[in-house]
């Protein structure tokens, strides 16, 4: 038995795989532990987030994918605080957003992240709330895994990055979305400006630790703010989010007509289509929207 | 929580696998499919000790509290399990000692003068003064070392007692001064499920004219498994002679269970699930991997020798043997019992440095042959893990190395006997009486620290079961074993496990099915 045979058993620099039969005889998993990260929102972390991600994130992922931004117009003469919901599908979905966010919005946004994913080892916890200014989300909702709730950072003027789904798709299609997002922006009374993201599901899907090679072309829109209506519900803002992102992501792949049409969701097949069609479906390579063709050898077209 | 044990299937997520080989540990990457079995987690240990053994004594199954059983002017006998348990020795103080010194403290309550304590050695070798302090603790041993606190002699004609015949007409002889006490008290470690029981005083406490009814070729070939004591034509000859003697001897039967937690704390991957360790559980057994296999033989065999469990006591009860027994066995198989469905070809097992019958000593290959193919194969009830005529792959250096200190006859049962048959029955016709009355064994076993003269046999006896339901011999395979001592046990040697599997191809097929029992901690399937 070598050094390489361990590290490579026990994938070093990656999480540790379980064998699929063991999935069911994994240990109950501890509640996360309260995680501070008030010390990540003090203003020299904020100035050292903006650098890093000024400076070393936004390069870096620009360098990795090609990505397309649209929709900036939404936010003009929007206040904060507000809840930005995207689709998620990828770990490159939040470095995607705030890097498309304009500078000044970049500043005040935090990125909610899964407590028992991103908070369960010191150095990962500390990483990632200094590079993205995560705060703990716990999924469960069994616990208090921040020392500050949503609310209260909401309350104090921070725009939050919420992936409604409570994970990354399995297949690239968007899920269901869970309404505690719309309770919280019921209870903090601020608007939900969603976001759709393609391509980053095809750029770096799970189980990848960095994009493909290639430059994969993804993009991000900005849709226009969600407020919510007198005597609407938390179901029916939920599922006017849904319905948002899922127009801005057909956007992309028809055109803003199209994707307000009523009838934006493929029609209800009478068994839901096979995981490889799923998939198929979700890395549709992304076409630039642009006065120019994105690749020069369509030009004849 | 303690999570159940359950049945791993190798995938392609799965890290390469402990495995123990002797005094050194593999880590071995099994074909994809094969199965795993692992035992349940480790219970958790009870708190207080003490405060469970003065429960147990005080509130006996089955019989009045131990304090109603002693009286002034009475003959009172303690006997309790020789050094063959637990495995490995159990960090202190040992479970015998807290035991002992809770009875012995209601005795002299009690105004008891005659106590006398007997280790129930049976035929093994006599422990050491050293041994016996370890066990019992220096205060009971300053106490009673050496008049009356004595090793069992089972070939002293004046210390042994005749005590009448079973229904099945088998000789129930054992120590004259238990068989003549008011009260015996018996003070046992369960490890594994074949302990306990009858299976203490009458084979204990016995001699070898007791002995031969049930440690014999016949009796253990239909011994399915001698880890199912209701399954086992062994157990039944000693539960036959445990019902004779509780007609003339009261016995306090005192019994313990212990989690899974069979080495130190401190090297915590040996008892974790590969997948689940942590850095330095990889660090820790890479380096004992590779460290073991470069330290001086000596240096790595007193490193393992003197590794002490950091066993916890999951329950102790008291009373009736056969009433404290059930419970016994109930907490053995919470800790051990595994759910495990259908046979495979071959069973592969690894084989740790330590077994009943080479505490502080060398683990012959008469011994390691008992160790795989008498204990590990055996741990199992319903069916065998393997199916009739399978293979058996193990993982055993299997040394061309004898104790002649502890072991003195089975340099010549290795040398004599197996030269000329490796048949159980044939030996034991042919060989037994002759090893079993020499008047030189006899002498090293009395008076040095020798086993038996028949001990060897009884260890190649409890093979038995295994290699029948085998069939042949040949597919018995030792991965990085000395082919010479291998061989002159009708097996064979291979240098790796893809090796193995390729010499047992012809009785398993290309693509045989797998499975790995994952042991030690000890681990018992239910196989159905």
């Amino acid at each position: 038995m070598r050094l390489r045979d361990v590290a490579r058993g026990w994938r070093w620099g990656g999480r540790p795989l379980v064998p699929a039969s063991a999935e069911a005889h994994r240990p109950p998993t501890q509640p996360p532990g309260e995680w501070a990260t008030e010390w990540a929102r003090t203003p020299l972390a904020v100035s050292a987030r903006a650098a890093i991600q000024a400076v070393g994130l936004k390069p870096l992922v620009w360098s990795e994918v090609s990505p397309q931004v649209r929709g900036h117009d939404n936010l003009i003469g929007l206040e904060g605080p507000v809840i930005f919901v995207a689709n998620h599908s990828s770990h490159l979905d939040a470095p995607l957003i705030l890097c498309s966010l304009p500078s000044s919005w970049r500043r005040k946004t935090l990125v909610t992240a899964a407590a028992d994913y991103f908070f369960d080892a010191w150095w990962r916890a500390t990483g990632t709330a200094l590079a993205f200014g995560t705060v703990p989300l716990d999924r469960r909702g069994t616990t208090a895994a921040s020392s500050s709730t949503p609310r209260e950072l909401l309350d104090g003027g921070w725009n939050l990055v919420i992936f409604a789904e409570g994970t990354r798709s399995q297949d690239g299609q968007l899920g269901s979305f869970k309404s505690g997002t719309a309770r919280l922006a019921m209870s903090a009374g601020v608007p939900i400006v969603p976001i759709g993201l393609r391509g980053a599901f095809t750029a770096m899907p799970r189980g990848r630790g960095w994009p493909v090679a290639g430059r994969q072309k993804v993009s991000v829109r900005f849709g226009a703010p969600i407020r919510l209506r007198p005597d609407e519900n938390a179901k029916q803002l939920t599922d006017r989010m849904r319905v948002a992102v899922t127009q801005l992501c057909a956007e992309e792949s028809s055109s803003w007509w199209e994707s307000i049409k009523p009838a934006v969701e493929p029609a209800k097949e009478a068994a839901e289509p096979a995981h490889w069609r799923r998939v198929w479906a979700s890395t549709t390579p992304v076409r630039h929207q642009s006065g120019m063709p994105a690749d020069p050898w369509t030009r004849k077209d | 929580m303690t999570r159940p044990g359950f049945v791993l299937e190798v995938d392609e997520r799965t890290p390469p696998l402990l495995v123990h080989s002797g005094e050194s540990l593999r880590l071995e990457r099994f074909p994809l499919g094969t199965r795993v079995i692992y035992p349940p987690e480790n219970l958790p240990g009870i708190d207080d000790p003490a405060a469970a053994i003065e429960a147990a004594l005080d509130a006996p199954i089955d019989s009045p509290p131990l304090r109603e059983l002693l009286y002034a002017g009475m003959k009172l006998t303690i006997a309790f399990d020789d050094i063959s348990l637990p495995l490995p020795q159990m960090r202190l103080p040992d479970i015998r000692q807290r035991i002992i010194e809770a009875v012995l403290t209601r005795a002299a309550e009690a105004g008891v003068d005659d106590v006398e304590l007997i280790v129930a050695n049976a035929l093994h070798r006599r422990m050491t003064a050293s041994e016996i302090r370890r066990a019992v603790g220096e205060r009971v041993f300053l106490s009673f070392w050496p008049d009356r606190l004595t090793n069992h002699d089972a070939e002293d004609p004046d210390k042994l007692l005749h005590v009448g015949l079973t229904d099945s007409g088998e000789d129930v002889e054992i120590n004259k001064r238990a068989a003549e006490s008011d009260l015996l008290v018996y003070v046992n470690v369960n490890l594994v499920a074949m302990d306990g029981g009858h299976k203490s005083v009458p084979i204990g406490l016995a001699s070898y004219k007791s002995l031969r009814h049930h440690h014999n070729s016949h009796t253990m070939v239909h011994s399915r498994s001698f880890m199912d004591p209701e399954k086992s034509a062994m157990h039944s000859s000693a539960w036959r002679m445990g019902r004779l003697l509780a007609n003339s001897l009261k016995i306090f039967q005192i019994e313990t269970t212990l989690n899974n937690q069979a080495f130190p704390n401190s090297m915590g991957f040996l008892t974790k699930r590969e997948w689940e360790w942590s850095a330095r559980d990889q660090a820790m057994a890479f380096g004992a991997v590779r460290g073991l296999d470069r330290m001086p033989s000596r240096l790595r065999r007193r490193t393992f020798q003197r590794m002490e469990a950091d066993y916890g006591l999951t329950s102790v009860q008291a009373g009736e043997v056969e009433a404290v027994h059930k419970k016994t066995l109930e907490s053995v198989h919470r800790q051990q019992l595994v759910e495990v469905n259908g046979q495979s070809d071959v069973l592969v097992l690894g084989l740790p440095y330590i077994g009943p019958y080479n505490v502080n000593s060398v683990m012959n290959p008469i011994l390691a042959m008992c160790l795989g193919l008498g204990y590990f194969f055996n741990m199992y009830r319903g069916k065998p893990l393997v199916r009739p005529g399978g293979a058996l792959i193990i993982h055993h250096p299997v040394p061309y190395e004898f104790s002649q200190l502890h072991h003195p006859s089975y340099v010549d049962f290795f040398e004599e006997v197996l030269v000329e048959s490796t048949d159980p029955a044939t030996i034991e016709a042919k060989f037994e009486k002759a090893y079993a009355t020499d008047p030189w064994y006899r002498h090293l076993y009395r008076t040095s620290h020798a086993y038996h003269g028949v001990h060897p046999f009884y260890m190649w006896y409890w093979g038995a079961h295994a290699l029948d339901h085998i069939g042949d011999s040949r597919n018995v395979v030792w991965v990085g074993a000395d082919r010479k001592a291998v061989e002159r046990m009708g097996f064979r040697a291979a240098s790796t496990m893809a090796d193995a599997l390729e010499m047992v191809h012809g009785a398993v097929g290309s693509s045989p099915t797998l499975t790995y029992l994952h042991a030690p901690p000890h681990t018992l399937a239910n196989v159905t």
